[in-house]
């Protein structure tokens, strides 16, 4: 190992001088200036890119100067590249993935009718359970659901580990944040709660189909709807198809472009 | 030992470990396992910041309502008590390498104390977030916002800022040590290897937070 390129006798370790630290010092503190300042202007997409373009330069005078890699070996330049090199695979491959999952977990009927107008209902009155439409609400638990709720509807599928309120737990009686009439559930699926989704993707009789299969897991058939808690949620009790109010499906697509788009 | 403005050069005769050639040779591996080990801390901060990345990403609106509990004039006054620290350190090293000692003890305690401000600034956050309920994940119990996915915004802050915090502490504990060894008199112009390493390791510490600050506090 004699032969180190390093050893050399004449080779002399920077000595950073004191009015440039105080110099880069100075153009810190302004940075950091600049960051607050701008944070406070609303930029929209480029609050983000200015934050990140001011942090990353005050980072390189840190390296730069403070941290001496301008006056020393390439190859310690070198060295710490590969972190931000390794990094950037670990954002890349995380993202490559995050973000193409869309296609793999929305299942679910999709639904080609926002153009031409609401879906033919497969169940009359479909806020009225019958054995059919609980039957058809258990296919749909099955689909939708259990990820979190879990396979017996006790709020406790694999999913629900890393969330905060826990999922309902379907079988009991207890905390049901909304209520546990027909309509309020339906609500619940529609609008969404807490870490759960709306689900106004799935056309209404599939969400009502929902309501009917849930309500059979737990002691909830005391609480029924009047007419006028049918109305809140846009059901006209008279009409066989509920009068079209509650029925606002649209394709999974659409929900998906409205959701990225509701920032 | 030749000494100037321009460089120092480090002695022929200094005592280095057997298997270097020369003291500079010592000092060239040291400082570049040093760079080695920041790039293991880079890739240990790079899970926390892409976890970060993809709360945000999926969640923008929370991000938006959580990031306004934390006091952003709290964070920028940290920034530039970290900052300064910083440039006390690299004062700390010129003057070490010059063999003026006693600034550069001078220096190295301005920087520790900087440091336990830091800390300071950061305990009263902590302790208000903790009396308010602001906890991370399960813990939570703050009433007043009520958005899907906040208390995990909290966990990421809590997670990040700890482990930069549990960074400055052993800081602490290694700056102190540098201050008993050259108020010894091991340090000087021939020696000043773990002044310039210890040196790395604080800017680096303060690196990390020049990109906690805006990414947790200001983005919205």
């Amino acid at each position: 190992m004699s032969n180190n390129n390093h050893e050399n006798e004449t080779h002399a370790h920077h000595i950073l001088s004191d009015s440039m630290a105080y110099k880069i010092f100075g153009i810190l503190i302004c940075l950091t200036v600049i960051t607050v300042g701008v944070a406070q202007i609303d930029l929209g997409a480029w609050n983000f890119a200015v934050a990140m373009l001011v942090a990353s330069v005050k980072a390189s005078l840190v390296c730069l100067f403070f941290m001496g890699l301008k006056y020393d070996y390439k190859e310690n330049s070198i060295i710490f590249s590969t972190s931000l090199i390794f990094m950037t695979v670990f954002m890349v491959l995380t993202f490559s993935d995050l973000l193409t999952r869309g296609d793999v977990y929305v299942k679910g009927p999709i639904v080609p009718e926002s153009a031409s107008g609401p879906a033919k209902s497969k169940f009359k009155k479909a806020w009225i359970a019958t054995p059919e439409l609980v039957a058809h609400g258990k296919e749909q638990f099955q689909a939708q659901c259990v990820a979190c709720h879990g396979a017996e509807g006790q709020g406790n599928g694999p999913a629900a580990a890393g969330l905060n309120p826990k999922p309902r737990n379907f079988t009991s009686a207890d905390n049901w944040k909304n209520g546990r009439k027909p309509s309020q559930i339906f609500g619940t699926l529609t609008k969404g709660l807490n870490a759960m989704p709306s689900f106004a993707s799935l056309p209404s009789d599939d969400r009502w189909s929902l309501v009917a299969f849930i309500r059979t897991l737990g002691p909830h058939e005391g609480e029924k709807d009047s007419d006028a808690d049918l109305k809140k949620v846009g059901i006209d009790p008279a009409s066989e198809d509920g009068g079209g109010g509650g029925e606002k499906s649209i394709p999974v697509g659409v929900a998906i472009d409205q959701m990225s788009e509701e920032k | 030992m030749s000494q100037s403005e321009a460089g120092v050069v480090l002695a022929a005769d200094r005592h280095h470990a057997h298997h270097f050639n020369t003291a500079n040779e010592e000092f060239d591996a040291c400082k570049q396992g040093m760079w080695i080990f920041l790039v293991t801390e880079v890739l240990f901060f790079s899970g926390l910041f892409v976890a970060y990345a993809v709360l945000r990403v999926f969640n923008p609106e929370m991000m938006h309502e959580a990031h306004h509990l934390l006091n952003w004039k709290m964070g920028a006054l940290n920034t530039v008590i970290l900052i300064t620290s910083s440039l006390t350190m690299a004062l700390a090293v010129s003057s070490t390498q010059r063999g003026n000692i006693d600034k550069a003890v001078k220096l190295l305690w301005v920087t520790l104390i900087c440091a336990g401000g830091f800390l300071i600034v950061k305990y009263f956050e902590y302790a208000h977030k903790f009396h308010e309920g602001i906890l991370p994940g399960a813990q939570w119990h703050y009433e007043e916002l009520k958005i899907a996915k906040a208390p995990l915004f909290f966990s990421v802050y809590f997670v990040m800022t700890g482990i930069h915090g549990l960074h400055v502490i052993i800081g602490m504990a290694i700056i102190y040590w540098l201050i008993r060894r050259a108020k010894r008199g091991e340090f000087g112009p021939a020696y000043f290897t773990p002044v310039e390493i210890t040196g790395l390791y604080w800017h680096f510490v303060d690196l990390v937070w020049i990109f906690l600050f805006p990414l947790l506090y200001l983005v919205s």
